[in-house]
């Protein structure tokens, strides 16, 4: 076993994930089985080797400073609103 | 009546347009009933304001993750399943600005995450030659309804890991994945943004061909947009194969794949022999780890962007309570408005970047996916194309894709990865049938090399009968 | 005890750093400044702001940093009610610089404060706490409006040893900002400051996000009692993240060790690497304005100022350096400027809690203020109260002066005064006559009272003499 019904546990806490028990067991067995079939990434030799960041290099892609205001009401898909606030739950 | 066709007539008046738009939506409406392909069909559509363009008239398809202002837009998922989004994606736009008539938004798996369009709380949508059987993934609404369609039309679709291959495949389309960059990324949702790209799938190349040409093209708001100019692909739609090499990597027809699959695309790779290419077996060394290399990095991207769907701004959202903290709240909307497969992709994704972790996983994976896009620029130097199977297997039937582990429908992903990883374009075309269901050819590319592969596919096509097959409607 | 710090410099340009929208949205309509990126909307992508690298750049110099030749940003996740995407785009792996330092002065002596590194990312939207404070309210109120906007972070090795050196450091480093063009300091929220502090090899405590360098100085001041006064009773300080209440003058807790983030740092796909060339390093260098050292220097040797009064005026502010500048200009004893504004009108202004920018003083009223003190006919003491009030108003000191009947007299005006007082006290002046010299002090006593204070004691001695030996 790679991983164990708790590890499951916190990342799902961390991706604010609230699972049901069945469901905590139910994804170990199958999170674990996908994760033996990645170990087998160990046995390639990446000595030296830089990650791609894109498939094809792409680079130096940027901006100029100027402002556009953008036209649009964005409080308009969402009805938990209120005085041009965006309304939301307590920050603890 | 087909594409071209239909577009000349429009040009010359010959079409009464506001009939012609009533009547798609009344057949799509019955195509919907039957095959369930569209999660949004599209009932407010003023012919007057269609602009007279390349796709003057012409129903074009969205698959759902693709923005659509005005239009709600679901990425197949329940959290979005009322969100309207403020603004056009760039394609859409551009379909706009040419006249095309957004017909509808058709389904997928959630936020792209399937092979089978399985994963989805909507309509799954039931493969037009057999109806007991997937139409593929994620692409799925758009493979069936291009299939199932007697009305001219192309569709609007997308593949991160291989969705529209797979679904071209199953519903003997052409599906056409172009490089990545080469056509922006501007209000696609993502799923796994360094291997996203927004592709086509027609009846025929030409018609695949013709959509691409449109949507491609740089985009400043997108910034892995490539600086390349647009290009007229169906120039490239010329009957011609002599003197091209064709690569066929060993690792492709291995042990895996089905046998009857193997025999059609060797069959096929004769036939091109015969118009005058070459072929040569060759090697992409680093083909059985691709499936593990793709998804570390697609479930490491996409755990971070569903992160901002919790409830705030936009989608499924509850009214706040007085003293909800925010851990509550948001737990509270994600377990309501994912499915399961999102649910364990997340899980995954926030694993394989979690410190401790990542280097075994994310970072390494990163490097090795280095290593399998030299695989394909190495091959390139030596061939002109690369041909394979799409797809593994044939289309399974809705039973027996239930009683499979999600790692066994990871690995179902064999053929379509590697080439998305690398960003190569890739095109699907009907390659035959095996026990009455379609079989695609793949044709694979360098990076911006989408007129050999639209060469060759074209070729092949013109040469065979396979995309001419009737459908017998049940 | 260890102390470090983060701090996050809001870089002054016109537009976010990965969309258009304006930076300028203090005081506007809340969510008004936005668009579907900073408001991380489904299928948004971000776009670099190159003034934002082109300042990071100059940042990086003025640190004297090691600028990395290629940069990447990553995302750190995290779900939070103030981060549009739930992810922070930001540096993690590759950062614009390393290795930099500063060197500050503390008590006396020369010391240096190691810069571990300096990154570009993206401010989070503003929270406002309905209903209570942070960890008591009913729910938040969220403004995008800062949502997207640049910051610089900068990170400091533990080198700190106490409370002041913070402040010394803080105030040095903003003044470094401030003549760099990148940052400007009298906007509300511009530099916060998380601050790092473990005493005796203890764990580590991180106060977040505070703004105003006294404030800052409290906090620690508290919190190295309460860790102090933990250890004493035999405890051990917990791994936590705290707030500074100011209200209370108390740290709270915001999250424990238990409950730390993991942020999961990936590559940010949306954006590619930046490449650094000499090319762009040169020409950043090249275009850097004066910066505080060197103007520290060319003061002392322009102006004739001590290396004190170099230091206190150029580190006070480029507002601050530009007004004395000015007024040099017009006025022609820098010496007296410099002591006029760094022993009262800086005391002024910090009584007042505002600087010189947000003061109605001009260079003119100040100058022809100096040009009054010069001409001795104002005691020191006048001369403060003038300081004060034309701190807060835009008023001439001669008109102030004649408004409160504090006329400056001419010389005519003041033999007028001078022979009344003769008349009215005539004992005094035969007891001068007789020899006794003090009672001349006395008799310009008397007339420094009728003119209240406004004349020159010397000139009015001279004026007595003049008359009496009439």
């Amino acid at each position: 076993m790679i991983i164990s019904e708790d590890v499951i546990r916190k990342v799902a806490k961390i991706a604010r994930l609230e699972l049901k028990d069945e469901e905590v067991i139910e994804f170990t067995k199958q999170i674990d089985d996908v994760l033996e079939a990645f170990k087998s990434l160990e046995k390639v030799d990446t000595k030296d080797v830089k990650p791609s960041f894109q498939p094809i290099e792409i680079k130096n892609v940027w901006r100029e400073d100027k402002v556009k205001d953008y036209e649009w009401d964005p409080l308009s898909n969402s009805d938990n609103k209120e005085n041009n606030y965006f309304k939301g739950p307590r920050s603890v | 009546m087909g594409v071209k066709e239909y577009l000349t007539q429009v040009k010359e008046g010959q079409i009464d347009l506001e009939d012609f738009v009533a009547k798609t939506v009344e057949k799509s409406k019955k195509i919907q009933e039957k095959y369930s392909p569209f999660i949004t069909i599209n009932e407010s559509i003023n012919v007057k304001t269609l602009k007279k363009g390349k796709l003057f008239g012409l129903p074009i398809s969205v698959k759902d993750n693709i923005c659509t202002k005005g239009l709600k837009t679901t990425a197949g998922s329940k959290i979005l399943h009322k969100y309207v989004p403020p603004f056009d994606s760039f394609v859409t736009r551009r379909v706009k600005e040419e006249g095309g008539v957004i017909i509808g938004k058709t389904t997928m798996d959630e936020f792209g995450h399937g092979t089978f369009n399985t994963n989805t709380p909507f309509e799954i949508p039931k493969n037009p030659w057999d109806t007991e059987r997937s139409c593929g993934g994620s692409s799925g609404g758009s493979g069936c309804l291009t299939s199932a369609c007697d009305f001219p039309h192309i569709a609007l679709s997308e593949s991160t890991g291989g969705s529209i291959s797979c679904p071209a495949s199953f519903t003997n389309t052409v599906g056409i994945t172009p490089t990545y960059g080469g056509v922006s990324r501007w209000g696609l949702i993502s799923y796994a943004n360094s291997l996203d790209k927004i592709g086509t799938i027609g009846k025929t190349v030409e018609d695949a061909s013709l959509l691409l040409s449109i949507i491609s093209g740089h985009d400043k708001m997108d910034s892995t947009s490539l600086d390349v100019k647009e290009d007229d692909y169906t120039k490239y739609l010329v009957n011609d194969v002599k003197g091209m090499k064709i690569g066929i990597p060993k690792e492709y027809f291995g042990e895996g794949i089905d046998e009857g699959i193997k025999k059609i695309i060797w069959d096929n790779i004769k036939t091109l022999e015969n118009l005058g290419a070459t072929y040569e077996e060759c090697s992409l060394s680093h083909t059985d780890v691709a499936v593990q290399t793709y998804y570390i990095i697609a479930m490491s991207e996409t755990s971070t962007n569903l992160a901002k769907l919790c409830g705030l701004r936009y989608g499924l959202e509850k009214p706040i309570k007085d003293g909800e903290g925010f851990n509550e709240y948001f737990s509270k909307i994600r377990k309501e408005g994912f499915g399961q497969e999102a649910k364990r992709r997340i899980i995954m994704g926030t694993y394989a970047r979690m410190a401790g972790y990542r280097d075994q996983f994310y970072l390494k994976a990163m490097k090795v996916r280095t290593l399998i896009i030299e695989d394909f620029k190495k091959a390139f130097k030596k061939y002109d194309v690369i041909v394979s199977p799409s797809m593994p297997i044939l289309p399974p039937k809705f039973k027996e894709i239930e009683k499979l582990t999600p790692l066994q429908v990871y690995m179902l992903d064999i053929l379509t990865n590697p080439p998305n990883l690398a960003g190569v374009p890739m095109i699907s075309v009907p390659g035959g049938f095996s026990h009455g269901l379609p079989v695609g050819m793949h044709i694979i590319a360098d990076h911006l090399q989408e007129k050999k592969m639209i060469q060759v596919a074209h070729t092949f096509e013109q040469n065979t009968d396979y995309h001419k097959k009737k459908l017998v409607m049940k | 005890m260890k102390i470090g710090l983060e701090i996050h410099v809001q870089l002054n340009t016109e537009s976010k750093m990965f969309c258009s929208c304006s930076t300028d949205y203090r005081d506007t309509e809340p969510n008004s400044k936005t668009c579907p990126i900073c408001l991380g909307f489904p299928g948004s992508k971000p776009r670099v702001n190159k003034k934002a690298l082109d300042h990071g750049i100059s940042i990086a110099h003025a640190l004297n940093c090691k600028i990395l030749p290629e940069m990447f940003f990553s995302r750190k996740s995290y779900l939070y009610p103030d981060l549009a995407k739930n992810f922070q785009i930001t540096q993690f792996e590759v950062p614009l610089g390393v290795k930099g330092k500063l060197i500050i002065n503390s008590n006396g002596k020369e010391k240096t404060i190691n810069i571990t590194r300096i990154h570009l990312e993206e401010d989070p939207a503003k929270l406002i706490h309905i209903g209570g404070d942070i960890t008591t309210a009913k729910y938040v109120h969220i403004d995008y409006n800062r949502s997207g906007m640049p910051l610089c972070e900068i990170v400091t090795e533990p080198d700190f040893k106490g409370s002041k050196e913070v402040r010394v450091f803080l105030t040095k480093l903003s003044a470094i900002l401030e003549y760099l063009g990148v940052y400007d300091s009298s906007l509300e929220g511009s530099m916060r400051v998380d601050v790092n502090i473990s005493i005796e090899g203890g764990e580590r405590v991180e106060i977040k996000n505070m703004s105003g360098f006294v404030k800052i100085e409290k906090a620690l001041n508290f919190e190295v009692i309460r860790q102090k006064s933990i250890l004493r009773n035999g405890g051990e300080v917990q791994r936590e993240t705290k707030t500074f209440d100011e209200k209370q003058g108390i740290t709270k807790t915001l999250r424990t060790k238990e409950m730390e983030e993991d942020y999961g740092y990936i590559f940010e796909p949306d954006l590619t690497k930046i490449e650094i060339n000499d090319k762009w390093e040169n020409e950043i260098k090249r275009n850097l304005p004066e910066l505080p050292d060197h103007m520290v220097e060319r003061f002392q040797e322009k102006y004739g100022l001590s290396d004190y009064q170099s230091k206190v005026i150029v580190y006070t502010g480029k507002a601050f350096s530009m007004f004395f500048e000015e007024c040099c200009k017009l006025f022609n004893k820098p010496v007296m400027v410099a002591k006029w504004m760094i022993t009262h009108l800086l005391k002024c202004l910090n009584y007042q809690s505002i600087n010189i920018k947000q003061s109605k003083l001009s260079v003119k009223n100040f100058v022809k203020f100096l040009k009054i003190m010069d001409e001795g006919k104002i005691t020191e003491r006048l001369g403060k109260e003038i300081i004060k009030e034309i701190t807060l108003t835009e008023e001439d000191p001669e008109e102030y002066l004649s408004k409160k009947g504090l006329k400056m007299m001419n010389k005519q005006e003041l033999e007028k005064i001078v022979k009344k007082v003769l008349d009215e006290n005539k004992k005094a002046v035969e007891d001068y006559n007789s020899g006794q010299e003090k009672s001349i002090e006395y008799l310009i006593g008397q007339v420094l009272r009728k003119i209240k204070a406004v004349g020159n004691p010397k000139e009015i001695r001279e004026i007595i003499k003049a008359l009496v030996a009439q």
